[in-house]
């Protein structure tokens, strides 16, 4: 079904549990060990830093919405858990994706449009020929099956919004917060619904002190370190503000969960995740990741 | 080029996995549109039944076919069917990806309503059964409310796209112009100028609104319900075109047709008509014609009581009739306010439907005679045929921004 989570090809073909995630992994890189130790690449947290970045350079030129990064991003995920990164041109894929997402979350650009944008960015990787980008996402689509309706947590987050009473501070950080999820593994291993209560418990119980603007890009500065302090234990650090007399919200949200049934450990994991994220994220470096897919696709004649 | 024998390259380089003609015998050519072509086939090798086969044209440049990016209204049709799952919605087999082209199978199904409603006009006119026309109403409402609760708006419901498998089963087809209505980024109206063909057009997109709602298939529905009793489009206007800039014009002529059955709407009845951007020109609809033809109320009753009388519809008759409690369904599918037409679900649970028996899953059921196949001619039976003659789907251009875009590429 199209807009019911429970019953869609999301929850039902791409959901894994994390041993079967690193298995497929295993065997993409079994087939291709070769390449895998002529061709390093950064941790793929790193490297999902680095496509996000290019995606969001790519969407600005276009006034493109949230919404449809954060498809693209899925769609590169699925392909990825198919298709070995080594294979391929990244820039060409990501571009696809940002096209085929666009369309997909009613923005559709035209491909000479996004064609043309892409080479402003990334002249080296894009050819003119509209008709590679037209192939590639054949091959997106082959690989995804036709299954393209994405679910995403910003829906659940704006749902409960009035039912949990959230500031529109909370709310603009629990945005970020789920941005941010798309750089790491969780689309793939939990429900939308779960990745929006995280960011909601995060962006109420971990809130920064002095909470800026959150609106459009990632929480990752300003919330690495409240969460390294209280996250790693996020069930304490709750016991522990319900002890020092929780505010009324903190409660409220506490109350909810426990009527709720959400999966409290899924929701734990995620947030490891995200701290774990935020960790690895201090290694990262634009710089390095161009280069290292640069001398990949070069070397390769990926871009050909 | 070589696509299907060049192996698999680099850089998103694609051949398929599975061939058509691997799977299917192409038995004929069913029918054309601006998307392309339908055919029907048979499964090989193991593969059991009959099947109709969407295949969707890639744009030509030049002599050779290119990869051009597939349309949005493909795209949509593809993500939709793949995901939606139901006994009143077209079955989707499988969806192939070769030859730069994109084939969509489907389950055959061997009627559509469109082809029924003809064959009760030929050689002369006799009405369709009023049970028949309750199960297939009944089945049609059960579909729709399938997609309206999944979020779903067809937005080109029209007999032509209601099929009908040969055990009688209604399946809605076409979601070619479907899509998903949750919070859109953007309204609705900025995405597609013009959506449903313009006899099943509701007055709230003749009149310009921007933000329409399943209630616009609900329309829809009013109008074939009313088709499958005269046995004609209840509203048939004619279409005035596109001019030149683009600009999206008022459809008088359409319009005038609905307000001759129904009377002018009112701001009374319907409070929101008055903020519609075309309020303006329904007004100089009423100065330029004669006031008195306008200023009597619906005359909607007036044109049931005939289409009965025409129709042999009575409850002593063996076509029996859809009786009052069908005349008070019709009236709340064809209200002007789309905020008070009746739903998907109000209209199952409408006494048409309550009252009267069961309603078979079969539509076909207690009814004698045979409706003929559907047409399949042998003049196109090579599905691989690169150059394609498309029909215009009259009113419902290909929803991509390409005029818009390549405009603002030449500035």
């Amino acid at each position: 079904m199209a807009a019911n989570y429970w019953a869609s090809t999301q929850r039902r073909h791409w959901l894994f549990s994390r041993e079967k995630l690193a298995d497929v992994r295993e065997r993409l890189r079994e087939r291709d060990k070769a390449a895998h130790s002529q061709f390093p690449l950064p941790d793929s947290r790193l490297l999902n830093i680095y496509f996000n970045q290019q995606l969001i350079k790519l969407g600005k030129r276009m006034s493109t919405r949230q919404q449809a990064i954060a498809t693209a991003q899925v769609y590169l995920k699925r392909y990825y858990i198919k298709n070995e990164v080594r294979q391929t041109n990244p820039y060409l894929v990501l571009t696809t994706a940002f096209y085929l997402a666009c369309k997909m979350e009613e923005c559709p650009q035209h491909i000479r449009f996004v064609v043309g944008e892409a080479r402003g960015l990334w002249p080296e990787f894009i050819t003119p020929d509209v008709a590679k980008l037209g192939e590639c996402e054949f091959a997106l689509i082959s690989e995804m099956n036709s299954q393209l309706i994405v679910h995403h947590p910003y829906r659940t987050l704006s749902e409960l919004q009035t039912e949990l009473t959230l500031s529109s501070d909370e709310v603009a950080l629990a945005w970020s917060v789920i941005n941010d999820h798309y750089l790491t593994d969780l689309p793939l291993l939990y429900s939308p619904h779960v990745i929006a209560i995280m960011a909601i418990i995060i962006a109420v119980v971990f809130k920064p002190a002095h909470s800026g603007s959150f609106s459009s890009g990632s929480s990752q500065p300003s919330l690495s370190s409240s969460l390294r302090e209280g996250g790693q234990n996020m069930l304490a650090t709750l016991s522990d503000k319900l002890a020092a007399g929780a505010p009324p919200k903190i409660q409220k949200l506490i109350n909810w969960l426990a009527e709720s049934e959400v999966d409290i450990k899924g929701v734990i994991d995620c947030t490891q995740e995200l701290i774990s994220l935020y960790e690895v994220w201090e290694q990262y470096s634009e710089k390095h990741c161009k280069e290292l897919i640069g001398r990949m696709v070069k070397s390769k004649n990926l871009d050909k | 080029m070589g696509a299907i024998d060049s192996r698999r390259s680099a850089g998103g380089g694609y051949t398929s996995k599975v061939r058509v003609r691997d799977r299917y015998h192409i038995v004929g050519f069913i029918s054309s549109g601006t998307y392309g072509r339908v055919y029907k086939a048979v499964g090989k090798n193991g593969q059991k039944g009959e099947f109709a086969i969407k295949k969707f044209k890639p744009d030509k440049e030049g002599e050779s076919i290119q990869y051009t990016g597939l349309s949005q209204s493909a795209i949509r049709e593809m993500a939709l069917c793949t995901e939606l799952s139901h006994a009143n919605v077209v079955k989707l087999e499988e969806i192939i990806l070769e030859d730069k082209c994109i084939f969509m199978v489907f389950e055959y199904t061997e009627h559509d309503l469109l082809q029924i409603i003809h064959h009760h006009t030929q050689p002369q006119r006799h009405a369709i059964p009023a049970v028949m026309v309750r199960s297939i109403l009944f089945q049609l409402l059960n579909g729709l409310l399938y997609l309206h609760t999944n979020w779903v708006l067809h937005r080109d419901l029209k007999p032509a796209n209601i099929l009908v498998t040969s055990s009688g089963a209604i399946r809605i087809g076409d979601l070619g112009l479907a899509r998903l209505f949750y919070k859109p980024l953007n309204s609705l109206f900025s995405g597609d100028k013009v959506v449903v063909t313009i006899w099943y057009r509701a007055p709230e997109l003749l009149l310009g609104s921007r933000h329409y709602t399943p209630a616009v298939d609900m329309w829809a529905v009013g109008c074939i319900f009313a088709e499958l009793l005269s046995l004609r489009p209840i509203f048939k206007g004619e279409e005035a075109k596109m001019d030149s800039k683009k600009t999206v014009p008022f459809q008088r002529n359409q319009m005038m047709k609905i307000v001759e059955i129904l009377g002018l709407p009112r701001k009374e009845t319907w409070p929101g008509l008055v903020s519609m951007p075309e309020y303006s020109q329904l007004q100089s609809l009423v100065l330029h014609r004669q006031p008195s033809h306008f200023h009597r109320g619906s005359s909607l009753e007036g044109w049931f009581q005939s289409c009965m009388k025409n129709g042999g519809y009575s409850a002593s008759s063996n076509t029996g009739t859809p009786g009052t409690d069908g005349f008070d369904l019709l009236s709340r599918m064809l209200e002007y306010d789309p905020t008070k037409r009746i739903t998907a679900q109000e209209a199952l649970e409408h006494p048409y439907f309550a009252n009267g028996g069961p309603i078979s899953a079969n539509c076909f059921d207690g009814v004698e005679g045979k409706y003929p196949h559907r047409r399949v001619t042998q003049d196109d039976n090579d599905i691989r045929t690169g150059s394609l003659p498309g029909t215009k789907r009259s009113g419902l251009p290909d929803d991509s921004l390409m005029g818009r875009v390549s405009k603002r590429l030449k500035e």
